[in-house]
């Protein structure tokens, strides 16, 4: 059942996202602009413009994940569909993970996009490890998707709203954000010492994150 | 209402504060299994609060009671499975079709999919079911849930206002909704300032300033 129900939010969510293409017309060209906005003011040295890019690259990510996230509730806070999954008999758990799986595979979706205007304009090399880094795009996002799947529901319930959520992801993601830079950095560059220690310590966070959203969800989704 | 009926709803001095201030204020209330209660009451008389309260979609501050059997604050899950709260805000997805919006509901009620279309053509919505939500009038929406609602078949069924943007076509779909929980045994409480046809009433119970203030008994 629970697996039904996280297979029904996944399905629902992505369906909304390819009707309404809300993620697709803000996230992409804002990562568009800063991307080239950076490689103007970078200047043409190849060198600084591949070393600054793994940072540019999941600053876009991380953007992306607050402003999907915060769509994705916008969308369940309309015509009180929030109430309806509230009230609905289901483990609250398994609607998170639904919620946490479908921003998951749009922010994967949206990475690969920005990864590849990175590649072209940055000159930002796969390097000698491309196992590896994917791995690191998918923990990395694992943690944005996980936690912004919960925070999302914070925001979308406070009276602030929209400025609740960065105000309440940036401080708790940083670390996420960090080591996915330092992972990608070191991989594309071929400096793979201390690569285990940051991947570990996604591994760590995404895994905290998503059982804090399993446990808690259900009680901040409660009046 | 006999005395030998079980209660779907017990309710005793319930409370519910919103920044300090009750919009539910010391309800006892007590609604036999089966019977189709009209609550009404001017706008902010508290009926949508005490259906939201009943519904589990909020707590009481003070009180407390059972709905179905089940205790309100700690069987909450059990009252939901049993349970449709139907109001204005009619919990649709707006980029989802009529259809899909029906059986998402059936994913989340573990219900069988097929029964989306029969549900669909009881409230006239069938040549419409592949239009996405969001197109959809007030009227068509509100049919929209209550054709989520005729799907589930709930012990206890609370409508909030089922009559406000309806023509009269879906007007009619609401009343043979109370028609057919009446045959079925459900039990019903109707909110609304508007009164239902009396035939479909068993008692009225008036709200004023989050008070309970006339349980009376509509004539056999």
């Amino acid at each position: 059942m629970s697996l039904r129900v996280a297979q029904a939010i996944v399905a629902k969510d992505l369906r909304t996202e390819v009707r309404s293409r809300s993620a697709v017309s803000t996230v992409l060209p804002f990562a568009a602009t800063m991307l080239l906005a950076f490689g103007f003011a970078l200047g043409p040295d190849r060198l600084l413009l591949a070393r600054t890019a793994p940072a540019l690259l999941w600053l876009a990510a991380l953007f992306a994940s607050v402003e999907l996230c915060h769509r994705s509730y916008q969308h369940e806070a309309a015509n009180d569909a929030l109430e309806g999954l509230l009230l609905s008999p289901v483990d609250k758990g398994a609607v998170y993970l639904g919620k946490a799986a479908a921003a998951f595979v749009q922010l994967i979706a949206l990475l690969v996009v920005t990864a590849g205007i990175v590649i072209v304009l940055f000159g930002l090399p796969v390097g000698p490890a491309p196992v590896l880094l994917l791995l690191t795009a998918v923990l990395g996002i694992a943690g944005l998707s996980t936690l912004g799947s919960l925070l999302g529901l914070l925001a979308v319930r406070s009276r602030t709203r929209q400025a609740a959520l960065p105000v309440l992801v940036l401080p708790l993601v940083s670390p996420v954000i960090i080591a996915a830079t330092k992972a990608t950095a070191g991989l594309t560059h071929g400096a793979t010492a201390g690569i285990g220690g940051w991947l570990g310590l996604l591994v760590a966070f995404d895994a905290a994150f998503l059982a804090a959203g399993y446990i808690v969800f259900g009680h901040l989704l409660e009046d | 209402m006999t005395t030998t009926q079980r209660a779907a709803v017990r309710l005793s001095r319930v409370t519910r504060l919103f920044d300090g201030l009750a919009a539910v204020s010391q309800v006892s209330l007590e609604i036999a299994g089966g019977e189709t209660v009209w609550l009404r009451g001017w706008n902010g008389s508290g009926k949508t609060t005490l259906l939201r309260l009943i519904a589990t979609a909020i707590s009481p501050t003070f009180g407390g009671g059972s709905v179905l059997g089940f205790d309100l604050q700690t069987e909450r899950s059990a009252i939901r499975a049993r349970t449709d709260l139907l109001s204005h805000e009619t919990r649709l997805y707006g980029d989802l079709t009529a259809a899909e919006n029906l059986r998402f509901a059936c994913s989340l009620y573990d219900l069988d999919a097929r029964l989306a279309g029969p549900a669909l053509e009881r409230v006239g919505l069938d040549e419409v079911a592949a239009v996405r939500a969001g197109s959809f009038s007030q009227g068509m929406r509100q049919r929209l849930a209550l054709a989520r609602c005729l799907m589930r078949v709930p012990a206890l069924i609370l409508l909030d206002e089922p009559y406000a943007a309806l023509d009269v076509d879906a007007r009619v779909v609401v009343d043979e909704l109370l028609i057919t929980a009446q045959a079925g045994g459900q039990t019903v409480v109707v909110a609304s300032h508007e009164a239902p046809p009396g035939h479909l009433i068993d008692r009225e119970v008036t709200m004023d300033g989050g008070r309970v203030i006339t349980p009376t008994m509509v004539a056999p």
